[in-house]
């Protein structure tokens, strides 16, 4: 029954994005289009990732941990955060409001990062007779990788479309923004330096993932009270 | 304006829709192999005997797998069993095989010694627990081979993935939980094609001559002295019928022999007066058959020129004595002379040759030793060999345990001295006395590395002759080897004995999967399906409060009122 696993996988993966499309307002205020043109800019923003770290990193043959590369990939995956910098504030959208805007970015974002990340491995080894957890570790890491998305994309928002900002919490909100978007260097550091496997890093990814969606909730709602 | 504008769209939806099927297409046509273990297996022999079935007679295989046969409550003809040989119990499978009890399919495991690519020697251990599993392998080859098994049979060398598989399937089994489709554990996959025929299998004898010397002004036929040795080999698993002994050890000795002698008669000063005949023939398992044919070409006069022949059976693992097989009765004078010469020679060496007569039986097509077929074309002729009984159809004729390791070269030497020293002796005519041609340390030493390169070369090369085709490199290398110590090397091409018939598919790849449970993947899309509806309760109060999730069960009543 190993197509069952695949669409158990599959529900895993993408069902909390359309759970989460269609629970909130989002669905009331067909912010779909919002959400598609997130996914493309996600994309544009990954094949300008693919580029630069086919030219500035060396492939190490031992699956150690390189100071000097992962440093680079976190470089590069600040590209991250330009590319949700241009979907939240270049992109014309229509006339929804800012609370409504990250989540439909953030949604997007996320939507396409379990698409390209994930269908493919899903797809050619979840149907397979053999049995491994890696898949129903993987749909775990999607949802986290939802929350993630949408704080960072709420964090964006805060940084860069809200103009009235309580000064002190400036620092905190940028410190939070660049926590996030460190995350997978993190994991891999996780992965590679301290030798956790795969379900402990998951693990760890979806705690850490409620402790963001808890201070970025609580940001934006200190963030908003000033305008109402 | 808006009907190109459509037709525009149409054209781009239409190419999208194009691309996108061809996608799905070929992600559909992805398929990898992605099991914990692939491990290299090899199927019992499938023949027929006179349109008889025997061995193995399916070659897929797709169940689970088990470890006993013996599982109270399981259903076996849906189970892979998986036995080492070292916990065999031989009148077990003997009933069970006989008795023709459903199976889905056996896997021998087999300890990594017997394996042909393993160089170690077979080291430490117990002599005993050795001879005893060697003693329990021949048994269960003899079993296998002269049975109908209705299901596939392989056999698989030990290694860390299938004893770690097979402990974990033992445990399974021990908790009373054998696996099936409901309750996980490994499936067992070989994906062979259905067997086919082996059309019109050849046997090919290969004979070289060294020609004697002719006296000027004689015009009568040299008489001939025939060495022959079969090569090829029958055994239960055929992709690993190597046949070290039997007959490795007779062609190497013959090969020994063909370059000492081409050493002596390269110089016409030492060349004898007999023409000496090497034959290296094949179908030796099937009643010599191969022999039969080979002799059946030759024409009358060349078979009548033939003063004796030499057969070798089996030479490679003897410790004191050797025997020499006769159907001619032991007071003929030509068997005196010959048994004599051997023995004196044995002597000198300080080991025993001793002499049994069988007689033929014309009506008989049982043909045990490759003697006979000479005989039975009145031709004097002996086989040289450690067995003292004759062996059964298709018995000792390098099986799984007949292997490099079993090989005793010292006996190989000896044997060729053996041989070598008499023949020679009877050439130049010193019967008799105390002459040591082929002495150590001369130009016509026995060569010991060219003997074990060629046994171990020989180890290594699978030889059942169905599946060796016409110009089969084994067969071209023997040529070739032949062919640099004699003159005029032929090859003889035959179809085999139309009573064996043979089936291919002797080795194929089995895939061991861990598989989850049906009940596992209920389970697991129970948990997401609650998962997710927790999920979007959550976020429907968090984000629209708790009377729009109320209201989403509540049809509106008021619709239909203001329909009415």
């Amino acid at each position: 029954m190993t197509v069952f696993h695949f669409f158990n996988c599959a529900i895993l993966t993408f069902g909390p994005h359309a759970v989460y499309y269609s629970a909130t307002p989002l669905s009331e205020y067909d912010t779909l289009g919002t959400s598609i043109k997130a996914a493309l800019v996600y994309l544009g923003t990954t094949l300008v990732k693919l580029v630069c770290l086919a030219t500035f990193l060396q492939v190490s043959e031992n699956d150690s941990f390189d100071p000097y590369q992962e440093l680079l990939k976190a470089v590069i995956g600040f590209i991250d955060v330009a590319g949700l910098y241009f979907a939240l504030t270049q992109l014309t959208h229509r006339n929804i409001s800012q609370n409504h805007k990250f989540q439909a970015v953030g949604l997007g974002w996320a939507f396409a990062d379990s698409v390209l990340h994930r269908l493919a491995p899903l797809w050619v080894g979840a149907r397979g007779l053999e049995f491994t957890w890696d898949f129903i570790l993987q749909g775990l890491e999607a949802n986290a990788n939802l929350v993630f998305s949408i704080s960072l994309a709420a964090l964006g928002s805060l940084m860069w479309l809200r103009k009235n900002k309580p000064k002190t919490l400036i620092p905190i909100i940028y410190a939070c923004a660049g926590i996030v978007a460190t995350m997978p260097s993190i994991t891999s550091y996780l992965r590679r330096s301290l030798g956790w496997n795969f379900s402990k890093v998951v693990g760890f990814e979806l705690f850490t993932s409620l402790m963001t969606a808890f201070i970025s909730w609580q940001l934006f709602v200190t963030c908003q009270r000033p305008s109402t | 304006m808006a009907a190109p504008r459509k037709a525009r769209e149409g054209e781009v939806f239409e190419s999208v829709y194009s691309v996108i099927a061809l996608v799905f297409v070929l992600v559909a046509c992805v398929e990898l192999v992605d099991g914990v273990a692939v491990v290299d297996v090899y199927r019992l022999i499938q023949y027929d005997l006179a349109g008889v079935p025997f061995g193995s007679r399916l070659a897929s295989l797709n169940h689970h797998a088990g470890s006993s046969l013996f599982a109270p409550g399981t259903d076996l003809s849906r189970t892979v069993v998986m036995i080492p040989v070292r916990e065999v119990n031989i009148t077990f499978i003997r009933e069970y095989v006989v008795q023709r009890q459903p199976l889905g399919g056996l896997i021998f495991l087999l300890p990594r010694m017997f394996s042909p690519e393993n160089k170690d020697s077979m080291g430490g251990g117990d002599d005993f627990d050795k001879d005893l599993m060697k003693n329990i392998l021949v048994e269960l080859e003899q079993l296998l081979v002269h049975a109908n098994i209705p299901y596939p049979v392989y056999f698989a060398f030990e290694d860390d993935n299938i004893n770690a598989v097979l402990v974990d399937v033992k445990r399974n089994d021990a908790t009373g939980q054998p696996a099936t489709a409901t309750t996980g554990g490994y499936k067992l996959v070989v994906s062979a094609p259905e067997p086919r025929k082996l059309a019109s299998p050849t046997v090919t004898n290969i004979q070289g001559w060294l020609p004697g010397l002719k006296a000027d002004g004689d015009s009568t036929q040299l008489p001939t002295i025939a060495i022959v040795a079969s090569y090829d080999t029958f055994g239960a698993a055929p992709a690993l019928s190597v046949g070290s002994d039997s007959n490795g050890s007779g062609v190497v000795v013959l090969l020994e022999l063909a370059r000492l002698f081409s050493l002596l008669y390269s110089n016409p000063k030492t060349r004898g007066r007999y023409n000496l005949l090497f034959g290296l023939t094949s179908g030796g398992p099937y009643n010599y058959n191969g022999t039969h044919k080979w002799l059946s070409s030759f024409d009358q006069r060349l078979r009548e020129s033939i003063d004796y022949a030499i057969c070798l059976n089996s030479i490679g693992s003897w410790d004191n004595e050797l025997w020499i097989h006769v159907s001619k009765p032991p007071e003929n004078a030509y068997i005196k002379q010959i048994f004599e010469g051997f023995s004196n020679v044995a002597e000198e060496l300080g080991f025993k040759v001793g002499l049994k007569h069988k007689k033929i039986n014309i009506s008989n097509s049982r043909v045990a030793w490759e003697h006979e077929q000479f005989s039975r074309l009145r031709v004097t002729a002996a086989t040289l060999s450690e067995l003292s009984v004759a062996p059964e159809l298709l018995e000792s004729t390098g099986g799984l345990v007949d292997n490099r390791h079993i090989l005793n070269e010292a006996a190989v030497i000896r044997s060729v001295k053996l041989v070598a020293e008499s023949l020679a002796r009877h050439i130049y005519g010193y019967q008799g006395k105390n002459v040591n041609i082929f002495a150590d340390n001369s130009s016509l030493t026995v060569n010991p590395s060219y003997i074990a390169s060629l046994l171990n070369l020989l180890s290594r090369t699978p030889r059942v002759a169905p599946f060796l085709s016409k110009n089969d490199p084994l067969i071209m290398a023997l040529k070739k080897e032949l062919g640099d110590h004699t003159i005029d090397v032929n090859l003889q091409h035959e179809a085999l004995d139309g009573m064996f018939t043979f089936y291919d598919s002797t080795k194929a790849w089995l895939s061991i999967y861990q598989v989850a449970s049906v009940t596992f993947d209920l389970l697991l899309l129970l948990v997401l399906g609650s998962y997710l509806i927790m999920l979007f309760s959550f976020l429907v109060i968090t984000t629209r409060g708790l009377d729009d999730l109320i209201s989403l069960f509540r049809r509106p009543p008021s619709r239909k009122v203001k329909a009415a």
